[in-house]
């Protein structure tokens, strides 16, 4: 026994010393200027969370094939580990750091003061004042929800339509849903909505409640809604999934989520896409170039295409949806959305 | 052999040192096994272990940061970890350390942030940290008492309430960082407190690292809970109602109060992770924050044995995996999920301990753990 135990102590030292003494493993040799090395911190989540961590990752993607970045991410399991994750790649000498979702805003930032030849791409970060060296791609997603709005207020047969939503404290969800309400009623004044934000629980669980989401959906159904637009996080995922499966039309949200969501196609008329992927791209070339632009970056709004419904949308509605686009790059058709939730929560959802 | 090594009389260290040996083994040969069945998953889903593993050494001890942040990680873990364990010691399963971390981190919050507004005076920084920490152990031996006195007096088993009071807890919590206690700045979206104080927090160790001086109060922490739990009388209370509560109650020990005080002690425990936590390194509480430290301490506690310094061991190599995953994943690409696997195996290996006895052939010689009783106990 006495020899077994000698051998389990040894053991254990060795496990303990032998990372200090094993070379330095370095990634794809980041620190050397002519290698052009790109890495994503997520948010707590996956990289493949069909979402913003994934839209991010296919501009860095695209990063890789038309630029030759080398590229990598790391996923966080938990907000303390912002900071280090984002060092992980600073300290390496990556070139360009994206990191992504409004939550690592502050880390964001921090790591920017700290590492001044680095660049930073905030995605979804909004920055209120400007830091040397970081890029907050925002987006218009009153715009996303006004396309989107304007949809479902042509498509639906019942005059009812219905959002589903995060906590409306985030602005852009906010922008979103008033976004979808101004939308609507530009083309009906009259149409009757149903919207309801999650902001009824924390928010842990305002975006990660497919169950709540589902839920919902199936009743602003039952009370005569024929088209549902799901917006945050995986909430909303749920919305659009339980709105298909009880027959009606659905809206994503963020990305064309008829890829993101394969069991919501049949029922998917459109998603109000925040351009994300090309956002980072572009930002990501424009730090190559030594363009980079400091504070915000106002990336594009969009709706994704008709997919499998394609053939049941009236030309007339695809020219008008393809008029009001054209009038919302151009700046001539204002959403007249607030920023951020007012007040007293009065906009175009609750006049 | 063993007999032989049993019968010479031996120095108390050396003995303390045998039992101490004796009892780690099962634990660590599920840790070695758990590893090693983790190698091949890894190998299964077209990783290279022995990189991954190197990659993970090399994130949780690899530098001085690794380090630091190991530490980071244990400093929740060992609290926590001692809450269950010491519960364990009196017979009761505490599943509820996850809602009394979370009023610990919400008192200690508060009165970080808004005690010197609400008296109107700068509190010196002695006065504000250790009030500050008191603040979040009080409320969570105070939350932990009553599922204590539910079982004591009305029979409720704690199993079920402290389950029952997580839920009430953190949707408490998720009001109040939602409502009441949100950090009112314009530009905040998130659900959250404004900083605490610079006199309320606790100081890092070295300067650019994160690890601060809440590590050594852990590290002393489980040396008090060692000395509560076998050198004082309420200790000796303690462990005989958890070994046999009829034998308690003949031997004149008012049980009742030992459950309270138990889960009061462990409640206390539990509130100074979270105190720690937000005194030493957020400095503030969020929702999200310290999310799923009181269930992972389970897991600790049972592979620590629960005894308090196995709970130390068994915090730092959690921690140590936690940590060295990031690089793990940054060095090799694999998911960082196969963590949660590994340390699954550990306790799926600790807690069903006959699978390691049988495969390396150890002989049961030590008392059985005793989780947890009846409706009755």
């Amino acid at each position: 026994m006495k020899k077994l135990y000698a051998v389990l102590v040894a053991l254990l030292v060795a496990a303990m010393l032998l990372p200090a003494c094993a070379p330095a493993q370095t990634g794809p040799e980041c620190a050397k200027p002519e290698v052009f090395c790109v890495g994503v911190v997520t948010d707590v989540g996956k990289i493949d969370d069909k979402s913003f961590n994934q839209s991010a990752w296919e501009g860095v993607k695209l990063a890789e094939k038309e630029l030759g970045a080398k590229v990598q991410y790391i996923e966080t399991t938990d907000a303390k580990d912002y900071d280090k994750n984002i060092a992980t790649f600073a300290d390496e000498g990556y070139d360009v750091i994206v990191t992504v979702g409004f939550a690592l805003g502050e880390a964001t930032v921090a790591a920017a003061k700290k590492y001044p030849n680095t660049k930073f791409i905030g995605v979804d970060q909004f920055q209120a004042e400007v830091t040397p060296g970081v890029a907050g791609l925002i987006f218009p997603e009153d715009q996303a929800g006004f396309l989107v709005g304007a949809l479902a207020a042509q498509m639906t047969k019942t005059g009812k339509i219905g959002g589903v939503f995060g906590t409306d404290v985030v602005p852009p969800v906010w922008r979103f849903g008033e976004g979808y309400c101004a939308g609507a009623k530009y083309i009906n004044p009259n149409i009757e909505l149903f919207i309801v934000y999650h902001s009824d629980v924390g928010f842990d669980k305002t975006f990660t409640d497919p169950e709540w989401g589902s839920a919902t959906a199936k009743s602003m159904i039952e009370k005569g809604a024929d088209i549902i637009f799901g917006g945050g996080g995986k909430t909303g995922n749920g919305a659009v999934i339980g709105a298909v499966e009880a027959g009606a039309l659905a809206i994503g949200v963020d990305t064309d989520q008829y890829y993101t969501l394969p069991e919501a196609q049949k029922g998917l008329l459109s998603s109000a896409m925040k351009l994300i992927t090309p956002g980072v791209f572009d930002l990501i070339k424009a730090a190559k170039e030594g363009k980079f632009p400091d504070g915000n970056y106002v990336g594009k709004a969009a709706y994704a295409p008709y997919h499998d419904l394609d053939s049941q949308v009236p030309a007339e509605v695809k020219a008008k949806m393809e008029e009001i686009n054209k009038a919302l790059l151009d700046g001539t058709l204002k959403t007249n959305v607030t920023p951020a939730k007012t007040e007293d929560g009065k906009g175009f959802c609750t006049p | 052999m063993q007999n032989a090594d049993e019968k010479q009389p031996q120095p108390g260290w050396q003995q303390a040192v045998r039992a101490g040996l004796n009892a780690a083994l099962v634990p660590f040969l599920a840790i070695v096994t758990a590893v090693i069945v983790g190698g091949v998953i890894i190998a299964l889903v077209g990783g290279n272990p022995f990189a991954a593993y190197l990659g993970l050494a090399q994130g949780a001890f690899g530098s001085a940061r690794a380090w630091s942040e190991t530490f980071v990680w244990a400093t929740p873990y060992i609290f926590a970890g001692l809450a269950v364990a010491l519960a364990f010691k009196g017979g009761l399963f505490n599943i509820g350390a996850e809602g009394q971390l979370a009023f610990g981190a919400v008192a200690t919050a508060w009165v970080g942030y808004a005690l010197p507004e609400v008296l109107g005076i700068e509190i010196p920084g002695i006065l504000h940290l250790p009030l500050a920490i008191g603040a979040g152990i009080l409320a969570g031996a105070l939350w932990a008492a009553i599922p204590g006195a539910l079982k004591a007096y009305a029979g409720g088993h704690e199993v079920i309430n402290t389950i029952m009071m997580n839920y009430i807890a953190l949707n408490i919590t998720s009001y109040l960082l939602n409502g009441p206690m949100k950090d009112k700045n314009p530009l905040n979206v998130i659900a959250r407190t404004p900083e605490i104080a610079e006199g309320a927090r606790l100081p890092v160790i070295f300067d650019g690292l994160r690890v601060h001086w809440g590590f050594p109060l852990a590290l002393l922490v489980a040396l008090g809970v060692w000395y509560l739990l076998w050198k004082t009388t309420l200790g000796f209370e303690i462990r005989t109602v958890g070994a046999n509560p009829d034998a308690a109650r003949y031997a004149g020990i008012n049980f009742r109060r030992i459950l309270i005080v138990t889960m009061a002690l462990s409640g206390l425990l539990a509130g100074m992770a979270g105190a720690v936590e937000v005194t030493g390194l957020n400095y503030r509480h969020e929702l999200g924050f310290s999310i799923g430290y009181g269930f992972d301490a389970i897991a600790i506690a049972l592979l620590g044995k629960t005894h308090p310094f196995g709970v130390v061991l068994a915090s730092i190599l959690f921690a140590g995996m936690r940590n060295g995953a990031t690089r793990m994943q940054f060095l090799t690409q694999i998911p960082v999920d196969i963590i949660s696997v590994i340390q699954s195996l550990i306790l799926l290996f600790v807690a069903a301990d006959a699978i390691i006895r049988y495969l390396y052939r150890i002989k049961a010689k030590e008392e059985r753990l005793v989780l947890t009783r009846g409706w009755r106990g």
